[in-house]
């Protein structure tokens, strides 16, 4: 196939099936609730034990207390990713935390918190 | 040698279908309402390491390509261009394709290269184009060589391999159930081919084939999807990135960092190079059957279920019970 007709089928074909996804509503993000967010956490980590979770306003993010220690969930479109909170820096952001993971499979979550939630949510990824 | 041989390139060819499947099959899930997720920047990035799968064999394949055809020259063996060769080829190829992919998921620096096709935790037709960017790095070309050792041209080769891809295209979709009984006893099916893409316990390491499910079935490898374990798609440990980049490199960065952590031996940086997938030299991972012993010691009432058959064998009962 030349060159130039593949390159526009490639080019044209990720725009539009991205142009379409978007359009029909599935760039979505999954939403927590404190029922799903406990099963989430144990699909990523089933060995775990979880304590507690707290879900941010957004419903996009949520802090989860386990017997291997506290742990971050957060949307990763209309998924989930998780991880404990080891090895990791944060930083404060306009609109709440970014928390940054040392780890290149998985660089940052951000998570929107007000300003009540901000404090708590610090206090608790505070290493013990 | 017949060296004037060309076949045409059929992965490049099959682009405008691959783009009126996965339309086809987003409609089909609308108007249904069932048969599988999309999700925007997850088929995006899926579909940008199509192109760049396109566009690493564009700029590494003569590498694989110059290795073929000196195969080729020191060969005193050719088997033609008939149809019937074609097919032979076709169908070792499908063998060879077993175990190349085999060893993608127990050979962490195959794994590397393998990994992002996993990466995703959807399964749709994009999920077929997540494909790797680092293959030729792996050096699983030499599995090749046989083949054309044996007398088939480097041309065929390659064309029958690109065959076998667009064949798996198809099969990553959840809008297909199970095909006829006395196909999915043959062929690769999207149901088997579902459990392949499992990160549950029970479907690690499993389902390799290519075209034809016999390998797995030959060599001890093969579980059917199960109606009361629903496939959870994805990594063990999924990535929290939809950036191509990072999809494309994270093994190999992973490789890195656990390979020259100080205080290592020489044997435990190559473990970490070459050992099965979640090796680690202090014992703060699990590889797949560790995996498998504790999702045993959670739910016992699996034991001896399909893809734990082997877990008793390899961890012995107790140990089993206590991991």
């Amino acid at each position: 196939m030349p060159l130039e007709i593949l390159l526009v089928l490639v080019v044209g074909g990720i725009a539009g099936i991205t142009l379409l996804l978007h359009l029909t509503g599935k760039s979505r993000l999954h939403v927590l609730t404190p029922d799903t967010a406990p099963r989430q956490w144990m699909r990523h980590f089933p060995d775990d034990t979880v304590i507690d979770v707290t879900i941010a306003h957004d419903g996009h993010a949520a802090l989860v207390r386990t017997q291997n220690g506290a742990g971050l969930i957060w949307s990763f479109g209309a998924d989930t990713v998780a991880r404990h909170l080891q090895d990791f820096d944060w930083f404060e952001t306009a609109n709440g935390i970014e928390v940054r993971f040392h780890d290149f499979s998985t660089p940052r979550a951000t998570l929107h918190l007000d300003q009540t939630e901000r404090q708590h949510w610090q206090h608790m990824m505070r290493p013990a | 040698m017949t060296d004037q041989v060309s076949f045409p390139d059929a992965v490049q060819w099959a682009v405008p279908f691959f783009i009126a499947a996965i339309l086809a099959e987003f409609l089909w899930i609308a108007v249904k309402g069932k048969g599988g997720r999309y999700e925007t920047r997850d088929a995006v990035t899926s579909l940008i390491m199509g192109a760049g799968n396109i566009a690493s064999g564009f700029l590494l394949g003569f590498i694989a390509y110059a290795f073929f055809m000196w195969l080729w020259q020191i060969t005193p063996l050719d088997l033609g261009t008939s149809i019937p060769v074609i097919i032979l080829c076709f169908v070792l190829d499908d063998l060879r394709y077993y175990w190349v992919h085999r060893f993608g998921h127990r050979i962490r620096w195959v794994w590397a290269s393998h990994v992002n096709h996993h990466s995703s935790q959807h399964y749709n037709l994009t999920t077929a184009l997540r494909q790797t960017w680092t293959y030729t790095f792996t050096f699983m070309m030499v599995v090749r060589a046989p083949l054309i050792l044996l007398g088939f041209h480097p041309a065929m080769v390659l064309f029958v391999g690109g065959l076998n891809l667009i064949y798996q295209f198809w099969i990553h979709t959840e809008a297909i159930g199970k095909m006829p009984r006395w196909f999915e006893a043959v062929m690769n099916t999207p149901s088997h081919h579902r459990a392949h893409h499992g990160r549950n316990a029970r479907y690690l390491d499993c389902n390799y084939a290519g075209v034809f499910i016999i390998w797995d079935k030959m060599f001890g490898t093969f579980v059917p999807e199960q109606e009361n374990d629903r496939v959870d798609y994805g990594l063990v440990h999924n990535i929290g990135t939809f950036n191509p980049l990072r999809v494309a490199f994270h093994e190999w960065v992973g490789i890195w960092h656990d390979a020259t952590q100080p205080g290592l031996t020489l044997r435990q940086r190559l473990a970490y190079c070459f050992a099965p997938p979640g090796y680690s030299h202090d014992g703060s991972r699990d590889n797949s059957e560790q995996i498998k012993a504790k999702h045993l010691a959670r739910h016992p009432e699996d034991r001896g279920t399909p893809g734990f058959e082997q877990v008793d064998k390899i961890l012995p009962k107790g140990q089993a019970e206590q991991a």
